[in-house]
């Protein structure tokens, strides 16, 4: 083996398909997922069969109401996303159907909702592709897609469609915002505001406890998610008075032992982790072999530490951590019925990301209802300016600034009690007080 | 500051003759490590964290990137090794063998939970299982088309990947998975040696020490060899090449699946964690020296210290970076791999 090296032809052929292993991994872990880590996917069921709602859709003629509303669901049915993209289809679902159980769209005289469902498989490239589909099979109103590059993708293909397309969970800034799109809306908070709301909820909720916060170490998945929280942290952490001492990036399927290793050598108050649940397990991990604990564990759009089966898979070392997510409105007893009907309906975990779905849902319903109308412009000129106050997130009142970015967006910061989420602030929508 | 939490164990506090600290192990296997430590430790005490007013790293940090970067590195060799054997004797790149150890990784994950066992049981049932799918994967997809031009091997093993990922994820999702093991570390003056690493790193020696006494000292081993230098002269002088060639992906996919069965050990894992380590692998069996075993080691150990000391020093993910060059840099002066024969042989 070592004393007879193959010749250098096989020589030149091994680094010719090495290098073309490297660029189509390059080009899978660009054009996959956003996470690259297979956050929390399942059985990738193709989950294609939504209600056909192929008659009688378009309403768009101005005359009789239609008979039904067709609602495009465009997320990852399969692939490394499909656990939680499922469970958003269904939450797209559930508030259908909980619609159509109460008479349906009263200003079209009770005209039903339908869900048709795409699979983008959390694969950029199927992004408008599937919206295009979507279109085609007459949806008058686009939600979709969990992964940023998918979603920016999406909404693209949804403009020039003209058709409206709220989004249902996408963090990235530019998505809304690297050009001015009129058919796109984003009830959750996006990255900087998931940053605002960490660095002064975080800051806010620890000082007027009487304890300190003057450092932080960041911990981020690099990629465009990550690095749109870091970007955004850098701004507002000092802003609320707390120095950056120390950044680490971490890459998909690596351990974080070298991240921890520099965090631990900066010894910063807190550690924010902003990175999908495997990224966040091995932080843990690398932590506890390193006999690491900050005095603060943070996760700023961190969906492991909204998600109790990670918690528990984490357990003691992140009890009494923070963390800021968009939420389920835990002072809400709709939402808790909301949940409660999910859970019984399809045997699955509502979490934040499905909570942010229905929510999402929920303002396309309204807009619907305000417009009277299945016709997409309609849809989106209620769009514009609609203000939806009864929803389950944990925000104010839902408004739309001319980007598309909701007036009101909050991200909330929760607490890990019992190895459990658990909203502490901001007042308004605390489901406990804050541990020390 | 916030006392609930566990205090702080930066070990630049940490005392710098506290040689053996546990968590929850004794310290003998890594006593090789110690003098480095105490060394670290000592300069630590020392404060010399200054010279010249440049500021260093302190020596403790320092020597915990390095063991990082050896662990990490063994790792590495341990992973190329299969793949370096199967193009060495057969010029098949097989795409698939990250494919194959995430089959490994699933497969101790069933082991362990249906039996209950320790999922260092797991390891050899996994090697067994992977050097069995090994030849059948060989004997139903390369061997029919043995003789003919790389590139279709390549897209044979490449669909192998896709079957074999794709089934892993129809039947266990692809959530990240752990063993839920708590192997603990040693705390050697404050630089702490992960215990799960430093059994894969133990494995990956022992693998490495006994594949080479395979081939060197028995006569497989040497058919085998005669196989990579001649394939043609092998026949000649009576060697079944056929089933040369399927022992041989035989031993690569069970070295993969030793490879894959160590990783639970220290890392959560999910059915794509084997094509991230597969890109890597790739450079290493390049930079160490095609078909040469220990040049994987070595290729391991350069990709593991470049990917530890650069993701400690450079900013985000520049450590990549600094690996392709290492491998274009490798091509251009030393084509063969550090460790390869001379093309000219």
């Amino acid at each position: 083996m070592g004393d007879n090296p193959a010749d250098s032809v096989s020589r030149r052929s091994f680094v010719k398909y090495s290098g073309a292993a490297g660029v189509t991994g390059a080009l899978a872990g660009c054009s996959s997922t956003g996470g690259g880590d297979g956050d929390d996917g399942s059985d990738g069921s193709d989950g294609s069969d939504g209600s056909d709602g192929s008659d009688g859709s378009d309403g768009s003629d101005g005359g009789d109401a239609p008979d039904e509303v067709i609602i495009g669901s465009n997320h990852p049915l399969s692939g490394g996303l499909s656990n939680t993209g499922e469970r958003m289809d269904q939450a797209v679902r559930l508030a259908a159907m909980l619609k159509n159980e109460a008479g349906g769209i009263e200003s079209l005289d009770g005209a039903e909702l339908s869900v048709i469902s795409g699979d983008n498989e959390g694969a950029q490239e199927l992004g408008g592709e599937v919206a295009q589909e979507l279109i085609d099979d007459g949806a008058s109103v686009l939600t979709g897609c969990y992964s940023s590059p998918v979603t920016s993708a999406a909404t693209r293909t949804s403009e020039s469609a003209g058709v409206p397309f709220v989004i249902s969970v996408s963090v990235a800034n530019s998505i809304l915002r690297e050009t001015q799109l009129n058919y796109a809306y984003r009830p959750q908070p996006p990255a900087d505001q998931m940053a605002i709301d960490h660095a002064r909820l975080l800051a806010e909720t620890v000082r007027n406890a009487g304890e300190e916060i003057e450092t932080a170490g960041l911990f981020y998945i690099d990629i465009s998610f990550g690095q749109s929280i870091r970007d955004a942290l850098r701004e507002e952490l000092p802003a609320n008075d707390i120095e950056i001492v120390a950044e680490t990036a971490y890459e998909s399927g690596d351990t974080a032992d070298t991240q921890v290793t520099s965090l631990r050598d900066a010894d910063p108050d807190a550690v924010i982790a902003t990175t999908y649940r495997p990224g966040t397990i091995e932080l843990v991990n690398a932590m506890d072999n390193q006999d690491y604990q900050p005095d603060y564990l943070t996760g700023c759009s961190n969906a492991a530490m909204n998600d109790v089966s990670a918690l528990e898979e984490m357990g003691d070392t992140v009890e009494g951590g923070f963390a800021t997510n968009f939420a389920l409105d835990p002072t809400s007893d709709r939402a808790a019925e909301v949940r409660s009907r999910f859970e019984s309906e399809f045997d699955s975990g509502f979490d934040a990301n499905v909570a942010m779905t229905y929510a999402a849902t929920e303002v396309i319903i309204a807009a619907i209802e305000e417009a009277a109308s299945a016709d997409p412009d309609d849809i989106n000129d209620a769009l514009g300016s609609i203000t939806v106050e009864d929803h389950i997130a944990a925000m104010p009142p839902i408004t739309f600034a001319d980007n598309g970015e909701n007036e009101n967006a909050l991200a909330p910061l929760f607490q890990i009690q019992d190895l459990e989420d658990r909203v502490v602030a901001p007042e308004e929508f605390a489901e406990t007080d804050v541990q020390f | 500051m916030r006392s609930s939490f566990l205090s702080d164990a930066c070990c630049r506090e940490a005392p710098a003759v506290a040689l053996g600290g546990v968590s929850g192990a004794p310290a003998g296997p890594a006593d090789a490590l110690g003098g480095l430590a105490a060394l670290a430790g000592t300069f630590d005490a020392l404060g010399t964290h200054a010279v010249l007013g440049l500021s260093l790293p302190s020596p403790t940090i320092f020597a915990q990137y390095f063991v990082f970067a050896v662990l990490l590195g063994g790792i590495y060799g341990l992973v190329a090794l299969g793949l370096t054997m199967i193009f060495g004797v057969m010029d098949v790149i097989n795409f698939a063998h990250g494919a194959l150890m995430v089959v490994a990784m699933y497969a101790v994950l069933v082991f362990s939970d249906a039996t209950g066992l320790s999922p260092f049981f797991a390891i050899p049932f996994a090697v067994v299982l992977l050097f069995v799918l090994g030849v059948v994967v060989y004997r139903s997809t390369i061997a029919p088309i043995i003789d003919a031009p790389q590139e279709n091997q390549l897209i044979v093993t490449f669909g192998v990947l896709l079957i074999l990922v794709s089934g892993v994820e129809m039947v266990f999702g692809s959530d990240p998975q752990q063993l839920g093991l708590d192997l603990g570390s040693l705390n050697i003056a404050g630089v702490f040696v992960p215990q799960g690493q430093l059994y894969a790193l133990v494995i990956a020696l022992v693998a490495l020490a006994g594949t080479w006494l395979f081939l060197q000292r028995t006569m497989l081993g040497r058919a085998i060899r005669g196989t990579a230098d001649n394939r043609d002269g092998a026949q000649y002088v009576g060697i079944d090449v056929p089933r040369i060639d399927a022992l041989t992906f035989g031993i690569g996919a069970a070295l993969a699946g030793l490879a894959g069965g160590v990783i639970p050990l220290f890392q959560s894992f999910t059915p794509a964690l084997g094509d991230q380590y597969l890109i890597n692998a790739f450079v290493v069996v390049v930079l160490g020296g095609l078909g040469s075993f220990p040049g994987a080691f070595v290729g391991g150990l350069i990709i593991g210290f470049i990917q530890v000391f650069g993701s400690a020093y450079l900013g985000g993910s520049t450590y990549q970076i600094v690996i392709f060059m290492a491998f274009i840099l490798v091509l251009l002066v030393k084509p063969e791999g550090l460790l390869g024969g001379s093309a000219d042989e």
